[in-house]
């Protein structure tokens, strides 16, 4: 017997983990693809069309994605469950990526084809309500695109999706009870931390500091003007590498380390 | 087999349960793991099936390392916690997601057991009640056919009925192959079932014995007057006079009462550890 991984052992799981549970990830999955509808229709009525993308997209993802890392694990909340989850004869490497996949690759996949639906939609409607004759119809047609998944916004949203939900997915192992509050207050902490710390040290180095993103941006007033310093570019994309591939895959893999580790 | 050796194990490192404990289960017999709440029983199932770690010493169950919960081991021994986890699943969609991880599980075997046990299967797991849920699980374990079978407080939530079922149905599946293992602290529920008795408190062993080593060792009687017995461990009035526990001097016959050997060795470790030792 391979007590690593094997297929068959690996589909056993994956199926027992969905149905055992289908109820709840529906249910988890449909809130959320309710929740993305609502903020884009709210925002597209109130702020206009980029905004609602955007915020639907980033809510969706990245919410929804942290939301069922959290699930995926939360076995840990009674005695009886997490004894069960621990003793099933899968590998602990099948039990992580059966929780790698349902997060990063099945609900991903999901609110991407869900988001594209809802956003062709909405656009068609939009589109369809102008008057091809008017004026401008052909500015403001052009003025509202389908989202695209690979602009500055979606990298972004993908980053963060991979750090946070790999946090959330320690965070599930560590926590045994309201795991997803408990890592929301710990990654809140953290990202306002780091925004301060960013702040205070580079109020150090320049005056009239307006604002200081943390890791690659600082905005600085200057008469009434403002302007920002990046950081040089061959650090930046050093600094973009570390946040998208290398730290996530730390919390990723610091995943599958704690669930080996894991005593209950 | 499973082969406890120097086991040292504690939730925090200042204050160790389990301190170099030495233990050795057999198959084919049925342990009786008895102690006061508390004692460190569940703990000790833990450790044998890997979901603690011990901090020291090492443990063999069937030549594998618990703490790496490899599949081929996780196959061969089976842990019921005394809260069981049913999901919202009907019986046979149960088994279809579970059975399939144990090779030697018989689906004929579990039907059996079910009906042995008396539990009805229409509704779904999480509607039956938790004695029901209990039962089910148990059924369900005892069908895996798993070499070794950790039972922790298998008796809590069943009524008296369910509980004479369930002793003669853990008795019928025990076989040469089988190691079974059940912790309790209701002794009463494990008469006439268990061939061997290991009492712990405090994460020490007080008694590690056969029934047969117990009844040549020590003697239960009930006397009139202790005057003539100086090496009582343990009396307790009761309406035919005075049930007592005490060293089996005279090589007499009697029968073993679980209770008052508990109360015996828990009271008076020293002499009864005297005693087995001779």
């Amino acid at each position: 017997m391979n007590d690593t991984f094997s297929v068959t052992r690996f589909r056993w799981l994956f199926k027992k983990t969905v149905l055992e549970k289908l109820a709840q990830f529906i249910g988890l999955i449909i809130v959320f693809l309710i929740c993305s509808l609502f903020t884009y229709a709210f925002c597209k009525f109130t702020a206009g069309f980029d905004v609602a993308q955007n915020a639907a997209f980033v809510f969706g993802l990245i919410g929804g994605g942290c939301f069922l890392a959290s699930f995926v694990y939360g076995n840990f909340a009674t005695n009886a469950n997490g004894s069960s989850f621990l003793t099933l004869p899968a590998s602990q490497f099948e039990k992580w990526l059966c929780g790698v996949l349902i997060t990063a690759v099945l609900y991903v996949a999901i609110f991407l084809v869900f988001f594209r639906v809802m956003d062709t939609t909405f656009i068609s409607i939009y589109h369809n309500s102008l008057d091809p004759k008017g004026a401008y119809y052909k500015e403001l047609y052009d003025a509202v695109q389908p989202f695209p998944f690979n602009d500055f916004i979606a990298t972004k949203s993908y980053m963060m999706f991979a750090n946070f939900a790999g946090a959330m997915l320690i965070g599930t192992l560590y926590f045994n009870k309201a795991a997803f509050i408990k890592v929301a207050l710990i990654l809140c902490v953290l990202c306002l931390g780091a925004y301060v710390f960013n702040l205070l040290l580079a109020n150090l180095f320049f005056k009239n500091v307006d604002s200081a993103f943390p890791y690659y941006l600082v905005w600085i007033n200057f008469n009434k003007d403002r302007g920002k310093l990046e950081l040089p570019s061959n650090i930046l994309n050093i600094v973009k590498i570390m946040f998208q591939y290398i730290i996530p895959g730390i919390l990723w893999i610091l995943a599958y380390v704690r669930l080996r580790e894991k005593e209950f | 087999m499973i082969d406890i050796r120097n086991l040292s194990f504690g939730y925090s490192r200042k204050k160790p349960l389990y301190k170099n404990l030495d233990l050795i289960f057999e198959p084919g017999n049925i342990y009786g793991l008895l102690g006061p709440n508390g004692a460190g029983k569940s703990t000790l199932l833990k450790t044998i099936i890997g979901l603690l770690f011990p901090t020291g010493g090492t443990i063999s169950v069937n030549g594998y390392s618990p703490r790496k919960r490899l599949p081929s081991f996780l196959e061969t021994i089976y842990f019921i916690p005394e809260e069981v986890y049913v999901p919202s699943l009907s019986v046979n969609r149960y088994i279809d997601l579970f059975s399939k991880f144990y090779s030697a599980f018989n689906r004929n075997q579990f039907f059996d057991y079910l009906q042995r046990l008396d539990v009805t299967t229409e509704k779904k797991l999480n509607a039956l009640s938790f004695g029901q849920q209990k039962k089910f699980i148990i059924a369900f374990a005892l069908a895996c056919n798993t070499k070794i079978l950790l039972l922790d407080e298998p008796t809590n939530g069943l009524d008296i009925p369910s509980k004479k079922r369930f002793r003669k149905l853990i008795a019928s599946v025990l076989n040469e192959d089988r190691t079974i293992l059940i912790s309790t602290h209701q002794v009463r529920d494990l008469d006439n079932l268990i061939d061997h008795v290991i009492i712990i408190d405090n994460g020490e062993l007080l008694l590690n014995a056969s029934l047969s080593a117990i009844s040549e060792k020590l003697c239960f009687k009930m006397i009139d007057d202790e005057t003539f017995y100086s090496t009582i461990l343990y009396e307790e009035e009761s309406l035919k006079g005075k049930a007592v526990v005490m060293e089996n001097i005279y090589r007499e016959d009697s029968k073993i009462n679980l209770e008052h050997l508990f109360n015996a060795v828990t009271e008076k470790s020293e002499e009864v550890k005297e005693i087995f030792n001779r």
